[in-house]
């Protein structure tokens, strides 16, 4: 049997693997309970938050009476405004604004970790990189994917949080922003989730087989990122946050995703 | 050409060093049974063939060329340890999701022939965490066949099957070198592996130690005339006496391997008082053969 070069180019190999991966993806329990965690989890802070709304506590050691504050508006749960000014829906660091969107960062790292570590635990990286010499064509499908996995992830958040703001009876008015600073701050949000699928993807070629370590490290890395989060990605977020967010995120993704394919190249793949 | 090349490869894990400089060649269109010892090296030479490991040193050539090719190594089919498959999934998705990853067009029909190959067309709507071992050894035979490579690499892939299952795979192995595939079979079953192999490889401690066709195996292979007396310790004494080499095998017979004729081998004892209760000709396998070398190697060594 001869051997004919048959050069099969960047797009077209890109293309099987993202066709794969989609297919796994859309095809795995996980994902829809992972989404499906999305859409419940701001339907029961906002519902329990808003039914705990006034309620004190008193610390009996010290007697000192906290009086617990549920959310005064749904949009709270996506994130506050960046200035002060923004009266009710304005930043602060308390449960009410932990409780929030960006805890999803979390879940959509967990996600790409299981389903990155699972192409090692399932030995289904060997029939893939025996195959494939070029590791960057998987780097670049699994961010890809877990990009649109949290694209999913956070779209089904929101329509979580407008449920909940429903049922609870909370107010949409909006003070100190419009429709168009909530779209644009989702769009944020989802183009920043970028960093944390790298992040993900980063730690699951280190990791390989161990699911455990790849969510432990993407979680430890990711707490680094957390914290700008918020500062980002705010309500009253704009164009700018927008693309400040495309252009962080795809930096990240390229930069973490090269480091990937350094990890892949150089260590043994089973 | 020569499928595989191999020149000096070594590769160390840590301090341990599990390969020492193999070499190793492989012909084009041939069954090449790659024979060792646990811990001989055999596993890491096929994962860095398949580029699943790299090597400390040493060159690997398919098909003339580096081992790293992306083109050559797309016509490379392997079942390594166990078949790469989600256990979730059925049989016909895994193979669905690796015929989308070769860039298979007409996928389908594909994945149902080498279904067939397999003889495992009944079972492809089974999930795959499901199958029995030796249909998932057949699954992950079906998967490395996906692409018509020329190269296939199994490592222990008639492990957990039944006298069936074996033919099977014997059968499909034989039906693709024959179409021209290179197969590269490492197992422990070497009366199977004396079957199909037309090459062989004996690898022991990381290093290649022998290499030859089918027809030198079996010209290796020696006679030998194995006999039963009354008296069997009488007759080794004797036998021992005349010829080089007289041993007695676990069925309890005495094994003369000189050169000799049973007839010549009777007049003897005869003349001596010692009748003959059984006597035949035969030849040792590979299994004998390979047992040997390893014990001759450990005389070497010590």
């Amino acid at each position: 049997m001869i051997v004919k070069s048959k050069k099969s180019g960047f797009v077209k190999r890109l293309k099987s693997m993202l066709y794969v991966d989609f297919r796994r993806m859309f095809t795995i329990p996980f994902f829809y309970i992972m989404v499906g965690i999305a859409f419940v989890v701001p339907i029961l802070i906002l519902v329990m938050t808003t039914m705990m709304d006034g309620s004190v506590s008193v610390n009996p050691q010290t007697g000192v009476e906290t009086e617990i504050q549920g959310f005064d508006n749904v949009w709270q749960i996506l994130g506050a405004v960046s200035n002060a000014s923004g009266g009710e829906a304005a930043m602060q660091m308390d449960l009410v604004s932990m409780c929030n969107i960006n805890m999803m960062y979390f879940a959509v790292a967990v996600f790409v970790c299981i389903f990155t570590t699972s192409d090692f635990t399932s030995g289904y990286a060997k029939n893939l990189f025996t195959v494939r010499a070029k590791k960057t064509d998987y780097v670049i499908s699994k961010t890809l994917v877990g990009f649109v996995a949290s694209a999913v992830i956070f779209t089904a958040f929101l329509l979580g949080a407008l449920l909940g703001g429903g049922v609870a009876k909370l107010p949409f008015a909006m003070s100190g922003f419009v429709l168009g600073n909530v779209v644009s701050c989702m769009l944020a949000k989802i183009f920043l989730s970028t960093v944390f699928v790298a992040v993900g993807v980063l730690a699951s070629v280190i990791a390989k087989q161990k699911t455990w370590l790849s969510v432990l490290l993407s979680l430890g890395i990711g707490m680094l990122f957390f914290t700008m989060i918020p500062m980002v990605t705010p309500l009253d977020s704009t164009f700018v946050n927008v693309v400040l967010c495309l252009v962080g995120g795809a930096a990240f993704a390229v930069g973490l995703g090269a480091v990937s394919n350094v990890v892949l190249n150089k260590t043994s793949l089973v | 050409m020569n499928a595989i090349e191999i020149k000096n490869l070594t590769k160390n894990f840590g301090e341990k060093q599990a390969l020492k400089g193999l070499e190793m060649t492989v012909p084009v269109g041939s069954i090449y049974g790659f024979i060792g010892e646990n811990g001989s090296g055999k596993s890491t030479t096929e994962k860095i063939i398949c580029g699943l490991i790299r090597p400390s040193g040493g060159a690997v050539k398919l098909f003339g060329k580096d081992y790293t090719d992306a083109d050559v190594r797309e016509k490379i089919g392997v079942l390594i340890e166990a078949p790469g498959c989600f256990p979730n999934y059925s049989v016909w998705n895994n193979l669905m999701l690796q015929a989308a990853n070769l860039g298979i067009e007409n996928a389908e029909e594909e994945v149902r022939k080498v279904l067939q190959t397999v003889r495992m067309e009944g079972a492809a709507g089974n999930k795959f965490k499901n199958c029995s071992l030796g249909m998932k050894q057949r699954i992950g035979i079906a998967m490395a066949l996906l692409g018509k490579p020329a190269l296939l690499v199994l490592d222990e892939p008639i492990n957990g099957l039944d006298a069936d299952g074996m033919r099977i795979m014997r059968e499909t192995l034989t039906g693709l070198a024959n179409q021209g595939c290179t197969v590269l079979v490492s197992s422990h079953i070497l009366g199977e592996l004396e079957k199909i192999a037309t090459h062989y490889g004996i690898v022991r401690g990381g290093k290649m130690i022998k290499e030859m066709t089918a027809e030198e195996l079996e010209t290796s292979c020696r006679t030998y005339v194995a006999l039963q007396t009354k008296d069997m310790a009488r007759t080794k004494m004797l036998l021992g006496c005349k010829y080089s080499r007289v041993e007695e095998d676990e069925r309890g017979y005495l094994r003369v391997y000189d050169n000799t004729k049973p007839e010549t081998i009777v007049a003897f004892l005869y003349e001596n008082g010692i009748l003959v209760n059984e006597i035949k000709t035969d030849k040792i396998g590979l299994e004998e053969y390979y047992i040997d070398l390893m014990r001759e190697k450990e005389g070497t060594v010590r």
